[in-house]
């Protein structure tokens, strides 16, 4: 069974139109993994029609609740901040095919752009969990959006790196340049994985910094969705064969090889 | 107990309630969500001769109460379809409708036979009305002497219960329906999507890659619901109507205008369940208004002044 009606257990606006909606779903918790997604109905109306697709942001095992991480953006997000605590949610889920952390790295580099940093939380907690060294590039439109503590994620062990386009904080500019200095003075490629999630002229860019190198990246994509199963056909990404590939049911995490993402 | 069962020419169905093509994949994908064994029939996703990757993206958009596609018959071509496909569905107990297109009437005619062939095949649906495709498609959905040519191609080669499927992007529906049911066909069903389009007003791009699209959902019911009451006042051969059904109350005035059965498209992505919700409230409807056969509520519209 992969449909839920949910209760909402908070819902929180932790920075300027980012907000953090908590539900309580034990069994899509249970059956999840770090990267696969959410397809939910924001109201019971034919307006808007469609679901609209989330990642996860994060699980917590003994409470059976999740966390999902968004900025409102249109009609549907509008709708989704008002949702109370108590409602109940319909909800799809989880969908898709997660991020694979069963390779054979040691440290994991993580490359999040704007929203895009939603479903890196679990990816992070799931790759602390294995004992992963793990170093993140996280870059912004302004220090705004950077909504939690920093030094909470260096305690926790991490690297991170930080580039905002309005220079606020860290790197002046896109995160892709501090990434591209780093792999070019980093020699252990070989036991590092690579994890991106972040908007397509970031995932392009990274194509093209990454050629080269050694390294195996996972990038999770984005699409306009209908069904979010694999049935409509509608949310194709082109693929390096000449075809196409379901975002949503082939993905949407993908070998950054194996897509193309120019438009 | 009302009796939910209905019969399309021979085929026999145990309540009027199907998955529309192209909504429901390959019958298996939305095995996760519920028993589609409680379905009355799927309809699958259009199969051709070859495989297609379909149009350029983006092609699927939301619009007000309804979404635009162009998916362009994106399919695993028949010959998968029926290693892969069809036998995954082996063990269901519900009738399989085989959806089929071509791109002459040659390529129709074969896709048809062999799809027949198959003893999964309970019934084939024709689609002569796919608005994104440049050959077949529409070209023969509009045009009653075409439609006449593939519908009596395709039912030269299969003796399995013939459905054709049609467009609403017509000036005269019942001149096509008329077409369709003189060359053999044993059913029809309507409507395919409209003819629509969006538009970007920032980027000034069309927001489905190839411009022109097919309009489904909500959005688009009163005029199937027209369309499916103008064959009705021509023909006696069962109609199976579609577009915009949300809800059972939906499909029960589909019954009345003349409809003996019903598919669901577009509701199937809001609410994969909404196909079930249809058929329990079409039964409690009929038990309310003590009604032996659902079959009675055919066409049951107090007609018009
Ligand atoms: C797999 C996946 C995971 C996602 N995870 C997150 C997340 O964790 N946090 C977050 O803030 N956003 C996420 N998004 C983007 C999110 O789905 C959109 O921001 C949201 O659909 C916008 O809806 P709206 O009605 O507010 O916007 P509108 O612009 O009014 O939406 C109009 C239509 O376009 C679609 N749409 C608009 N933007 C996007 C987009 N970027 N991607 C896909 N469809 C879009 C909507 O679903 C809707 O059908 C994700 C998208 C995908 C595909
Ligand atoms: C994404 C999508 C894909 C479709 N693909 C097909 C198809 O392959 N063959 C077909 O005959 N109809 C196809 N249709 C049309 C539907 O079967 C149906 O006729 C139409 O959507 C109207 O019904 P609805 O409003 O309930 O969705 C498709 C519709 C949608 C939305
Ligand atoms: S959203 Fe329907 S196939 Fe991906």
């Amino acid at each position: 069974m992969k449909q839920y009606e949910c209760k909402l257990i908070s819902q929180q606006e932790v920075s300027k139109d980012i907000w953090r909606m908590r539900v309580y779903t034990p069994q899509i918790v249970e059956q999840s993994s770090a990267g696969q997604f959410l397809h939910i109905r924001v109201r019971d109306s034919i307006a808007p029609l469609l679901r609209r697709p989330f990642g996860i942001h994060r699980i917590h095992r003994e409470s059976g609740e999740l966390e999902i991480l968004y900025r409102v953006v249109g009609e549907g997000t509008n709708i989704m901040k008002t949702i109370l605590p108590g409602d109940t949610v319909d909800i799809l889920g989880p969908l898709g095919n997660g991020f694979n952390l069963n390779g054979n790295f040691n440290t994991a580099m993580i490359v999040a752009g704007g929203m895009g940093i939603a479903p890196c939380f679990y990816l992070i907690d799931s790759l602390l969990e294995l004992q992963k060294k793990v170093i993140l590039f996280w870059g912004v439109k302004t220090s705004e959006e950077i909504f939690i503590d920093v030094e909470i994620l260096k305690v926790k062990g991490l690297e991170v790196h930080i580039a905002t386009e309005d220079g606020s904080m860290g790197h002046a500019g896109f995160i892709t340049d501090p990434l591209s200095n780093y792999l070019n003075t980093c020699l252990q490629k070989d036991i590092m994985q690579g994890f991106a999630c972040g908007p397509n002229p970031m995932l392009d860019s990274l194509q093209r910094i990454t050629k080269n190198s050694a390294m195996d990246w996972e990038v999770s994509l984005e699409a306009h969705m209908a069904c979010g199963v694999g049935v409509c056909m509608g949310c194709g990404v082109s693929h390096r064969d000449g075809g196409f590939r379901m975002v949503c049911s082939d993905g949407p995490v993908f070998k950054l090889t194996e897509v193309d993402l120019h438009e | 107990m009302s009796d939910m069962k209905v019969q399309i020419g021979s085929l026999v169905l145990k309540n009027p309630v199907m998955t529309a093509s192209g909504t429901f994949g390959y019958g298996t994908e939305y095995m996760d969500f519920f028993d589609v064994s409680l379905l009355g029939a799927i309809v699958t996703k259009t199969v051709t001769l070859e495989p297609r990757y379909g149009n350029p993206l983006p092609r699927i958009a939301e619009t007000p109460s309804g979404m635009l596609n162009s998916i362009g018959l994106a399919n695993v071509g028949i010959k998968r379809f029926l290693s892969e496909k069809l036998p995954a569905l082996s063990t269901l107990d519900t009738k399989v409708i085989v959806n089929v297109a071509g791109h002459d009437i040659d390529s129709y005619a074969e896709v048809c036979r062999l799809a027949s062939e198959h003893p999964r095949t309970d019934a084939i649906e024709l689609n002569i009305s796919c608005p994104n495709v440049r050959q077949g498609g529409l070209a023969f959905g509009t045009d009653a002497v075409f439609t006449a040519q593939v519908v009596a191609a395709a039912r030269a080669v299969t003796d399995k219960p013939l459905i054709v499927k049609l467009t609403p992007n017509v000036t005269d529906i019942g001149d096509v329906a008329m077409a369709a049911v003189n060359a053999g066909a044993d059913a029809l069903s309507l409507i395919n999507t409209l003819l629509g389009m969006g538009i970007d007003i920032h980027s000034r791009r069309p927001l489905i890659a190839r411009g022109l699209a097919g309009l489904s959902g909500p959005a688009v019911k009163p005029v199937a619901l027209g369309k499916v009451y103008q064959v009705a006042q021509k023909t006696d051969v069962p109609i199976i109507g579609l577009g915009g059904i949300m809800c059972w109350e939906d499909a029960i005035e589909f019954f009345l205008a003349g409809a003996c059965a019903v598919q669901i498209g577009t509701l199937n992505f809001v609410d994969p369940q909404g196909a079930l919700k249809v058929i329990s409230g079409i039964d409690t409807y009929a038990k309310e208004h003590n009604i032996s056969s659902i079959s009675e509520l055919t066409g049951a519209m107090i007609a018009p002044e």
